[in-house]
């Protein structure tokens, strides 16, 4: 915003036109500074520079209280008084416009006025279309860079003014005019293209109110990763630090990928998600740099939850290993583990990991300040059971004599999703029987052959 | 269901929350939806979707209510209790309602039918007290249920429905005293009410609730008598830190209160600054002398002597105190740093420039204006060596070499009156340097003697008044050259600024009246005079100048470039007073001349500096909104009117964070849309609101406006760039500045202000400070505000002023200058080195806990240099601070209980 008000020309006739008419003639004799003073070419730094002058400050503290108040109304108030002078002066500018251009050109319609939308078909204009995509090798000052395109050969051409000459850095993706070859914009968003796939933008329909039981669970896994985004203060005012992270274990089929789902469902907050084994990369630095990303972009749009399921892909325990594939994977879970509780702040983000052989997994992945909680999720009991049944048949239509108590009651140990099976198994019954409704019958064959698959997954005994 | 369920957490949780008032107009909406979609779901839903143990509980209510519907009494009591005890019980998460509160819900309007119906007694009260905890979650946010019934119960057992319950009562008490104010009701039920709570909430670190709601009643003053050892620093520090954004009279009230508290507490130190900070002259007395302590009462000495508040003990008292309270150890102190710093060696202009850093192809080119630059030079080598008593230019062996004959006219004049920067506060040693030069012939060296005379007294003050004695007599302040005349006046002002001295009105008042002067003499003298009585609304000044204003003979005077120093001066006595300034508004008002309206707005901004009044930058903002575009003389005026708003918007935003970061904002704004009156005012204020503190955001601001276009612009960033890096030495402001001086090396006027940006960046090698704001930045100094305001007011003509032949101006910076250190004594004010860890300060304004009020620290022993923003505490407990906040000199005490 500042460089255009400097640069902008000199105010229109001011008060002392002779002092200003002196000064613009000396004006072109002046030699160019020895050094741009602008910053350009340089890493972008965080809350620096003149950008920093227009960020609204931070309120503290942080708990609710009439301090804070008052200082957000201050703000607000400030904001006010910006946008009432704005307003003004935007209105006074086109009055002018409008007393000036009259004279010239008759019935200068208000739409020629907006300036806004002029100067936007001139970038426009300028810019030309199509555009080439480029690469930023090198900055030689203000207005000169060195660029590659794609097509391989390298380029020394001028960067047009209109360019936001903060964003362009060494490296940073560019647009190139089609024929001079001139940079024209910049292309901000440098994450890669994997980590945006990730991001969820679809909320899955699975809500809480699909899980049965498990309630011990959902309250924790809201304790620790959605309450700290919504309401701060609350950790503040005890005087403690929210959890980073959690990660839920327990046997397959209980429910965990089910539960995230849920808080995907349900939160506002940007929700990403990746399995453990798509960290693991053809090339050599590939997974590491992928974790950076996702975390990066997670900061980027926090508050934000990621969620990695089958951390037992990339998590588990370190051994001496001379296999180059086994070695990348294991650094793919260092990088992992920085970016759990390294030496940058994550900020508002919050961690959700999902496996089921919780005693495999890194014994560094796991301590507290990184995953500071750890559920547990075990195969349901009775009443859980039974919600878990009405839950599955609440859309089926059963006959009268079902009753669900009697396999409830049976001391199977069944998972939430070994009901689910036998609810669908018996639901295919009936249909394979052209029925409308699925009787007690079909409920025990489907049983049995659930219990009898299961257990044929582990040969009991025979070894013994 | 499970989802129904979680629906009303997100509703409950705004409700608690205090003064929360958009979560508040949308709550009752969504409530009622809740309600609805429960009710839809009653129907539709069978009620086995709940578990066993829900089950029981919502049948177990169920009953209880029905037996208080019913008509049988002596149920009543039994069931409410079991009602009670279930809500008590009930454990629930913090993401969900508790689950009697739930399953309550649909009855609640029975129940209140039925409480209509019941007869008083004890039972009537006990269902108020449940319905009242009901009324927390269920009813619309405007009906106030909660409160209602609590006042229908008035049990004592408050606390045991919890925190929620009792932060969701505070909120409505606070509501209910409001729409009760407005309709001219009784309040005492109410208020006896909040005062229950008052104590629950200091218990249980709440304080910042404890204190809002006596802040909502508008009873502060109560708080005092709930406090103890314990709470009592919090709740002070809560109050204090609110009181910048609060309006007048409540700010008045908080600081009046916390300092009731700090008396009670025995914290003198910390009750004197807020005594200070209400510019309260028998409340800083009182605080002084209600203690015998010796050396708890040299501490507040020092305290007030920073403010440069002219009090005086009686004769038999202890002499060191008198010493401590005229500040005439001050040099002493300063040298001890400079010691320890191991920066006694002086330095040159050339050793500021470093030329050779500069771009080597402008090299020979520059001194064109050879008088000139030595000139820069002899303001920088004072700034640079101010108050070291030593320097390679001017204290020479012998006089013939001394630089003062390398400068012409009124060069001289300042290049003398450098001397006195540079035996700054060392007044018996530096009247004996300046003698040979009072007594020469040329007028100019005379003039400039005079001015460092009173420049070595501005920040002391001694018994003999020999400022006065030398100034006063009638010989330099009659002299048939202007210039001594004006010398003399001037160096009154500044050695006695801010000190309230009757002598000094009979000797400066009639300058101003007699309307034979030329207008810079009166000009000068009403500043003089204003800055004497800066802030006191002194009426025979004001008067005299506003007559002066209004006398025939002077209106041809008025078009005269010096009037706005006398404007200047006016504004200057109403520093600090909000409303008392008014009344000259009005005044000024019927004066029917161009100079009439600035004058005002000078005042105003004056007035109100420091306070962070929005409603006064709106008013600014306003003035700003035209555009002057004819170039007449009427509109002289209004252009001064509107650079005058620019410069007040920081004036007034100061002191208050938020508003000084978000002022920056509003003057990148003026920058775009204003005129040339207004775009070169704007790199003042900006220097203004944060001078010696070298934010990047500012000064990278300042580097761009540098270049800019208008030469007007540009010199006044570049001085602005000096201000903001005043006494800082800040590497990347020098670096900056340097590529300035190679840019603009064929501008003798950039140039000149280059340089003298340069000797401000390194003002004392380092040790200075002219922020006005001091003690932990609570503290505005109004007579450093005045004397920055001045040497403003004067560059927003530049061209006629500082780089015409009026120079001297600048030493007006003089008054803001104090040593940024801090220096430990013993009991005897003996120096005493100790560690300190200095840090960024924290603001740490209502965390929990005993957080570290300071972060990034390094342990270094005293003396230490403090920067803007830091704060410095002791590394152990060998010694108590005696003063509250380690900056300037502190006093320190054996801890009776240290062994080690």
């Amino acid at each position: 915003m500042g460089a255009n008000q400097s640069t902008g020309g000199g105010p229109p006739g001011g008060g002392d036109g002779k002092d200003k008419k002196d000064a613009k003639k000396d004006k072109p004799k002046y030699e160019p500074p020895p050094q741009p003073t602008t910053r350009i070419g340089r890493k972008k730094r965080k809350q620096a520079g003149p950008n920093a002058a227009a960020k609204l400050p931070t309120v503290y503290p942080t708990a609710r209280c009439k301090l804070r108040y008052l200082r957000m109304q201050r703000i607000h108030d400030h904001l006010l008084l910006e946008e009432e002078y704005v307003e003004n002066q935007e209105r006074l500018r086109k009055a002018k416009a409008v007393l000036t251009a009259t004279p010239a050109t008759a019935g200068g319609d208000s739409d020629a006025l907006d300036r806004n939308a002029d100067e936007r078909s001139r970038v426009d204009d300028m810019r030309g279309s199509p555009m080439g995509v480029g690469n930023l090798e090198e900055l030689i000052d203000d207005d000169h860079a060195i660029v590659s395109s794609a097509t391989g050969p390298e380029y020394y051409v001028s960067i047009m003014s209109f360019v936001d000459k903060d964003l362009l850095e060494p490296g940073a993706s560019i647009l190139l005019h089609h024929k001079t070859v001139s940079v024209v914009g910049v292309l901000t968003d440098d994450a890669d293209p994997l980590v945006s796939v990730m991001k969820l933008d679809k909320a899955p329909t699975e809500s809480y109110a699909d899980i049965g039981g498990l309630e011990q669970q959902i309250q924790e896994v809201r304790e620790a990763v959605e309450l700290p985004l919504l309401h701060p203060e609350l950790y503040e005012e005890m005087g403690i630090k929210p959890p980073k992270g959690v990660i839920l274990y327990g046997a397959p089929g209980t429910g965990k990928t089910l539960l995230a789902k849920a808080v995907a469902n349900q939160t506002s907050a940007t929700f990403l998600r990746i399995v453990g084994s798509e960290l693991i990369q053809k090339y050599l630095g590939d997974g590491p740099r992928l974790v950076r990303q996702l975390f990066q972009v997670a900061a980027e749009h926090a508050p934000a939850i990621v969620f990695i399921d089958e951390i037992d892909a990339i998590g588990t325990k370190r051994y001496e290993s001379t296999s180059g594939g086994e070695r990348e994977i294991q650094r793919t879970m260092l990088e992992l583990l920085n970016q759990l509780d390294g030496f940058d702040d994550r900020g508002d983000v919050k961690v959700i990991m999902a496996t089921n052989k919780i005693e495999t997994l890194d014994p560094a992945l796991i301590r507290p300040g990184r995953i500071d909680r750890k559920i547990l999720f075990e195969n349901p009991d009775q009443s859980t059971k039974k919600k878990i049944f009405t839950l599955h048949t609440s859309k089926m239509s059963l006959n009268v004599d079902v009753d669900l108590d009697e396999f409830i009651n049976q001391k199977d140990d069944l998972s939430g999703a070994d009901i689910k099976a036998i609810c669908s198994e018996a639901g295919l019954m009936a249909l394979r029987e052209r029925r409308m409704r699925v009787n007690m019958e079909d409920f025990r064959s489907a049983r049995e052959r659930v219990l009898k698959t299961k257990t044929e997954g582990e040969p009991e005994g025979l070894y013994l | 269901m499970a989802k129904e369920d979680e629906k009303p957490t997100p509703v409950d949780k705004g409700k608690g929350k205090a003064s929360d008032t958009v979560d508040g107009a949308s709550a009752p909406e969504k409530d009622k939806d809740g309600k609805i979609i429960k009710d839809g779901q009653k129907g539709g839903l069978p009620a086995e979707e709940l578990s066993e143990e829900d089950q029981q509980l919502k049948s177990e209510l169920d009953m209880l209510v029905e037996r208080i519907l019913e008509s049988d009494t002596s149920l009543y009591k039994p069931a409410l209790e079991a009602i009670k005890s279930f809500i008590k019980t009930s454990t629930s998460s913090m993401t969900a309602v508790p689950k009697p509160l739930k399953f309550l819900r649909p009855h609640y309007e029975k129940l209140e039918k039925a409480y209509e119906s019941w007869p008083a007694g004890d039972n009537k009260t006990s269902f108020a007290d449940m319905l009242s905890v009901l009324g927390m979650t269920y009813s619309d946010e405007d009906r106030l249920d909660c409160l209602k019934y609590r006042l229908q119960a008035p049990s004592t057992d408050l606390d045991s429905w919890g925190h929620e319950y009792m932060r969701h009562l505070a909120l409505e008490i606070g509501r209910e005293f409001q729409s009760r104010l407005n309709d001219d009701k009784a309040t005492d039920d109410v208020t006896d009410l909040a005062l229950t709570l008052v104590p629950f909430f200091l218990k249980h670190n709440a304080e910042a609730d404890a204190v809002d709601i006596l802040s909502e009643l508008e009873m502060i003053e109560q708080i005092e008598q709930h406090l103890d050892e314990n709470i009592y620093s919090r709740v002070c520090l809560y109050m204090i830190s609110t009181v910048s954004l609060l309006t007048y009279p409540d700010n008045d009230r908080f600081l009046r209160t916390a300092y009731k508290i700090y008396r009670r507490y025995k914290q003198y130190t910390q009750a004197i600054v807020l005594a200070i900070r209400l510019n309260d002259q028998e409340l800083i007395e009182e605080a002084f002398n209600s203690t015998d302590d010796k050396s708890i009462r040299r501490q507040m000495a020092f305290l007030i002597a920073r403010q440069r508040i002219g009090l005086d003990v009686s004769e038999d008292e202890d002499p060191e105190l008198q010493e401590c309270l005229n500040n005439t150890r001050l040099p002493d102190h300063f040298k001890a740093l400079a010691k320890e710093l191991n920066i006694l060696d002086p330095k040159t202009p050339d050793d500021i420039y470093k030329t050779h850093l500069e771009s080597s192809r402008t090299a020979g080119l520059t001194n064109t204006d050879s008088a000139r630059h030595n000139l820069a030079s002899a303001f920088v080598n004072a700034f640079v060596n101010a108050g070291f008593g030593n320097d390679k230019l001017m204290l020479t062996e012998d006089n013939k070499h001394s630089w003062v004959w390398k400068t012409k006219d009124e060069g001289m004049m300042s290049t003398a009156a450098s001397l006195g920067m540079l035996m700054q506060w060392d007044v018996e040693m530096g009247l004996d340097k300046i003698d040979p030069y009072t007594d020469h012939n040329d007028d100019y060296i005379k003039a400039g003697a005079f001015l460092a005379t009173g420049i070595i007294n501005s920040g002391v003050r001694m018994d003999a008044d020999p400022a006065l004695a030398l100034l006063g007599e009638d010989t330099n302040l009659a002299n048939k050259n202007i210039n001594v005349r004006v010398a003399s006046i001037m160096g009154l002002g500044l050695a006695y600024a801010g000190s309230n001295k009757e002598e000094l009105l009979e000797r400066l008042l009639p300058i101003v009246t007699d309307t034979n002067l030329d207008m810079q003499l009166s000009a000068m003298a009403a500043l003089s005079l204003g800055l004497i009585f800066v802030g006191s609304a002194q009426s025979d000044v004001s008067e005299a100048i506003i007559q002066t204003f209004l006398d025939e003979d002077r209106t041809k005077q008025l078009k005269d470039k010096w009037t706005r120093f006398m404007a200047l001066g006016l504004a200057l006595l109403y520093f600090g007073q909000q409303e008392e300034v008014d009344v000259i508004l009005e005044t000024l008002k019927a004066i029917d001349h161009p100079m009439s309206k600035p004058t005002s707005v000078l005042a105003e901004v004056c007035a109100w500096a420091g306070t962070g009044a929005v409603l006064k930058l709106q008013q600014l903002l306003h003035i700003c909104n035209d555009h002057i575009e004819e170039d007449s003389d009427e509109k002289k005026g209004d252009e001064l009117l509107q650079s005058y708003a620019v410069i007040g918007l920081s004036l007034v935003a100061m002191g208050e964070d938020v508003g000084q970061e978000m002022v920056l904002r509003t003057f990148g704004h003026l920058m775009h849309y204003g005129e040339a009156n207004i775009r070169k005012a704007v790199p003042l204020a900006m220097g203004l609101i944060s001078p010696s503190n070298p934010q990047m955001k500012v000064y990278d601001t300042l580097s761009r406006y540098s270049h800019d276009n208008d030469n007007d612009v540009a010199i006044n960033a570049i001085f602005a760039m000096g201000l903001v890096g005043a006494g800082t030495n800040n590497a990347r402001l020098a670096q900056l500045l340097r590529q300035l001086a190679s840019y603009y090396h064929r501008d003798p006027n950039a140039l000149f202000m280059v340089r003298i940006a340069q000797g401000l960046l390194h003002m004392g090698k380092g040790t200075l400070s002219v922020n006005p704001f001091h003690t932990d930045r609570q503290v505005l100094s109004r007579v450093a505000a005045a004397g920055l305001l001045t040497v403003l007011v004067s560059l927003i003509d530049a061209k006629s002023f500082i780089l015409g032949d009026s120079h001297y101006l600048l030493y007006f910076v003089v008054t803001a200058m104090a040593p940024r250190f801090l220096i430990t004594l013993d009991e005897d004010l003996k120096p005493l080195t100790v560690n300190v860890r200095v840090g960024q300060a924290v603001d740490i304004v209502g965390q929990a806990g005993r957080p570290k009020t300071i972060t990034g620290w390094q342990t270094q022993s005293t003396p230490v240099l403090l920067a803007y923003g830091e704060r410095a505490e002791l590394e152990d407990e060998q010694y108590l601070s005696l003063s509250s906040n380690l900056e300037g000199v502190v006093i320190l005490r054996k801890n009776p209980e240290w062994e080690t």
